[in-house]
């Protein structure tokens, strides 16, 4: 994986030199926005008390929050407290020195978004940081606010010249979606871009710091067996799939405005499809291998208006039953037009119009209250060209690579082997790699990963702009059509079902859910 | 004396035939020697830990058992007594019962590797040999025995428990010279380390030594590269295997990094002209499976380890004089 970016002691403290440690070296403060919301306390505070605890954490470290809610630091402290005490695992709940230590470090700062006043005093409690705790202008900015808000933050941290620090370095990170479509994706851009150069901006998907997704590059790339055959003259289809059995959830009023294509397909799926995809990079630098999502993503055939029913299929799920139990149908979730259009599936096959993929159809799906929860990439081999071997009942399957990514995470292949007997019977059998079983161990939260490598400036598992706008510019065509056609099936597949009758006709080969 | 492994074998053909449409995945074979019976109890709880994190063959050889002990105790678990067995014999053991695929490693818990042919003739078949100089309380006879084996055999794939120990407390002695501290890494005049056992200690100070290139002058000081003293002392305290403090000086400040009373946490703390808030860090020392693990994934091809050996090697050797 990527080169480490170099610290503050690592280019001249010879204590350094060849030292194995995670440690991140730079110290710094981290700024949180929205630091009273539900991902702060969820997964961004025990992330990031999780790498105290594991020694990740640089020596020199603040952390500021900043929100509407009204809190003085030792009530902020308190609430920090209370919200680890909830999400961490018992043997992590914040107890003893490190903890007193952590929460010193601590402060807060009641705040309005639009108040360049509150702004000015975020810029004194940070120079209050490098005095106190020695964190060297080093600055972390993490959006974790409403999407809408984000524009008047980028703009009230140029307005109070926190945009760069005279001594350290100034990284923002921005939390998804970035934008609902490609014009506000654009003017987002351009509100972040005229305050901070790309090489600050980190845009963060969380699903690209799971282990699995970076297992991708390894599987690829750290064998030399499935390099040659992963092409258009072995590979007959790719399948990416990323199935929720849950509904909306409270998110009903966020959804509704969303749907499947724009809240995972445009991000997550897109990007499984560009690790799988891409050509192999040139080195492990950040751009070498956003170089290549790009590239790759760039060749995939944008559909016109007149081809968008040919090769995607929506859905939106009604009553049902999931695990036994009967589920209510999208419309009656809590926040959620009785009449709604929005599309809780979404399917879509994609070409990659290169020398690689010529011909080979990417079928991509994602969708709630299907019967279980499951994410991976299943590469389906072309069939053996010449058939000389086995009983003439028996089925032969192409062969099947699949790289499961939740819930268990591994690799599984399917091939064809002789029953034992008298007979020529060929049947399937599976080869299965779990990396629980097979390391025995949970990979680390992906929030983890993330936030330690905006911390080292290492931008490789979050997303360049020119991706997020091809992105973007793959879905549009399919939105557009969607939105401006209202779809009287809806609802048009029971919770708990594989799935709208359309995707099936779009490619009848979907593997099981 | 030779070993019969026919029932050993006879065993594995069993299971697999019983378990092998359950596909596996395996790592290694990891190959443990012992002669210290409790030693050996304690090694097969760390060893099944780490086994359950990378699935491995596991061959225990031990030392203490009279033949014809042999038996295969789980899956992939084989038990051998070799109390009595030559070198040779257990070098063909190794190979008629390994993964043949899969790396060899070779945990050898046991003092007196430079006269037993036995740990020569398996260390030179295994891609990884991974020792413990502070296992058996020894002084620092055994960090010795292991700095005059690998000069006489330079290309060993090796990797020391004790060294491996020592990562938190790099990583603070480190973080107490990063930034504008740096310079006063040269003009340390006194290093003093506070530690249950030996080996860590001196690796520690041979780990300081290799880095700031300071050679030996006497039993208690070194010359730094412009040719100051520094002196230093090394004072045997607390628990076995574990450093509770060690103290930089230079001619204007005082580097600390001192274990807390909860035992979990160090303490880093810089007084004088380059002061600094104090700081803390989790030790999170890591048990000896964790510790296995990081010799078998990075330790035996790192440099700074050999250069800490070697230099730690000097220091001792100085003391000899």
């Amino acid at each position: 994986m990527p080169a480490r970016a170099v610290g503050d002691g690592a280019a001249v403290n010879p204590l350094r030199a060849g030292l194995s440690s995670d440690r991140i070296t730079d110290p710094c403060s981290a700024v949180f926005f929205g630091a009273s919301g539900d991902l702060f306390k969820r997964m961004l505070l025990p992330a990031i008390y999780s790498m105290r605890l594991s020694g990740t954490l640089p020596a020199d470290f603040a952390l500021v929050g900043f929100a509407r809610t009204n809190y003085d630091d030792d009530g902020f402290r308190e609430y920090c407290r209370q919200q680890l005490d909830l999400f961490m695992p018992d043997d992590q709940k914040p107890q003893g020195a490190l903890w007193d230590d952590f929460s010193r470090r601590i402060t807060y700062l009641t705040a309005d978004f639009t108040d360049t006043r509150h702004f000015t005093a975020l810029k004194e409690r940070l120079a209050q940081n490098d005095e106190q705790f020695g964190t060297a202008g080093n600055h972390l900015f993490y959006l974790a606010t409403p999407p809408p808000v984000f524009p008047e933050i980028i703009k009230q941290l140029k307005k109070a010249g926190l945009d760069k620090d005279a001594q350290g370095w100034t990284r923002v990170v921005v939390e998804k979606p970035f934008g609902t479509d490609l014009d506000s994706a654009r003017t987002l851009q351009r509100a972040i871009e005229s305050v901070f150069p790309e090489s600050e901006i980190y845009r963060i998907d969380h699903y690209l710091g799971k282990e699995p997704v970076q297992d991708i590059i390894a599987l690829r790339f750290a064998n030399t067996i499935f390099e040659p055959i992963w092409n258009r003259n072995y590979v007959a289809n790719i399948q990416i799939t990323s199935a929720e059995s849950l509904g909306v959830e409270e998110r009903g009023g966020y959804y509704d405005h969303a749907g499947a294509l724009r809240d995972m397909i445009q991000n997550h799926v897109i990007n499984l499809l560009a690790l799988v995809a891409m050509e192999a990079p040139i080195g492990s630098s950040a751009d070498d291998i956003r170089n290549e999502k790009y590239k790759v993503l760039s060749a995939i055939q944008l559909p016109s208006h007149g081809e968008v029913f040919g090769m995607s299929a929506r859905g939106q799920y009604g009553e049902g039953t999931i695990d036994g139990r009967a589920v209510k149908g999208y419309r009656q979730e809590q926040d959620v037009a009785p009449d709604s259009n929005t599309e809780t599936f979404a399917a879509a096959k994609l070409h990659i119009e290169n020398w690689r993929w010529g011909g080979v159809p990417f079928y991509l799906r994602s969708g709630k209250r299907l019967p279980r929860k499951v994410s991976e990439i299943a590469v389906t081999f072309k069939p053996i060209p010449h058939r000389f071997y086995g009983e003439s009942t028996d089925q032969i399957e192409p062969n099947v690579l699949v790289i499961k990514i939740e819930p268990d995470e591994g690799i599984s292949m399917r091939f064809e082997a002789k029953v034992p007997g008298p007979k020529e019977h060929i049947r399937s059998v599976y080869m299965d790699f779990s990396y629980g079983s097979g390391f025995g161990v949970q990979s680390p939260p992906a929030y983890e990963r993330l936030i330690g490598d905006a911390m080292q400036g290492d931008q490789t598992l979050f997303t360049r702009w020119d991706a997020v706008e091809r992105a973007w510019e793959i879905v549009t065509p399919i939105l557009e059509v969607w939105q401006n056609t209202k779809d009287f099936s809806f609802p048009n597949y029971a919770a708990g079902s594989q799935g709208p009758e359309g995707a099936f006709k779009l490619f009848p080969g979907w593997r099981r859910l | 004396m030779t070993l019969d492994l026919t029932p050993v074998l006879d065993e594995l053909n069993e299971r697999y035939r019983e378990h092998g449409s359950d596909m596996k995945v395996a790592t290694m074979t990891l190959v443990v020697f012992f002669e210290n019976p409790a030693i050996g109890e304690l090694a097969r709880d760390r060893i099944h830990t780490l086994a359950s994190k990378h699935p491995s063959r596991v061959i225990v050889l031990d030392g203490a058992q009279d033949e014809p002990l042999h038996r295969v105790e789980a899956d992939d678990w084989i038990e051998l007594g070799v109390k009595n067995s030559s070198a040779e014999t257990l070098r063909s053991a190794i190979t008629a019962l390994r993964l043949s695929e899969a790396p060899l490693v070779l945990l050898w818990i046991a003092s007196g590797i430079t006269s037993d042919p036995r740990f020569a003739m398996l260390s030179e078949h295994v891609q990884t040999v991974v020792y413990n100089s502070s296992l058996l309380d020894t002084g620092h006879d055994a960090l010795c025995e292991l700095v005059e084996y690998v000069e006489h055999h330079p290309r060993l794939p090796l990797a020391d428990i004790a060294y491996l120990r020592l990562a938190p407390w790099q990583e603070s002695v480190a973080i107490l010279f990063d930034g504008k501290d740096v310079e006063e890494l040269f003009d340390l005049r006194r290093v003093e380390i506070t530690c249950g056992s030996e080996p860590e200690a001196f690796y520690l100070l041979g780990w300081l030594a290799s880095r700031l290139e300071w050679t030996p002058s006497s039993v208690n000081s070194l010359l730094n590269r412009f040719g100051k003293r520094v002196e230093f002392e090394i004072r045997r305290e607390g628990e076995p295997r574990r450093i509770s403090c060690i103290a930089l000086s230079s001619s204007r400040s005082r580097f600390v990094a001192e274990v807390d009373q909860s035992a979990e946490t160090i303490q880093l703390s810089v007084t004088g002209s380059s002061h600094h808030p104090q700081r803390y860090r989790a030790i999170n020392n890591p048990g000896i499976a964790a510790l296995l693990e990081r010799a078998i994934l990075w330790g035996q091809n790192d440099r700074v380890f050999y250069d800490s050996l070697n230099a730690a090697g000097e220091i001792l050797a100085r003391g000899k004089v």
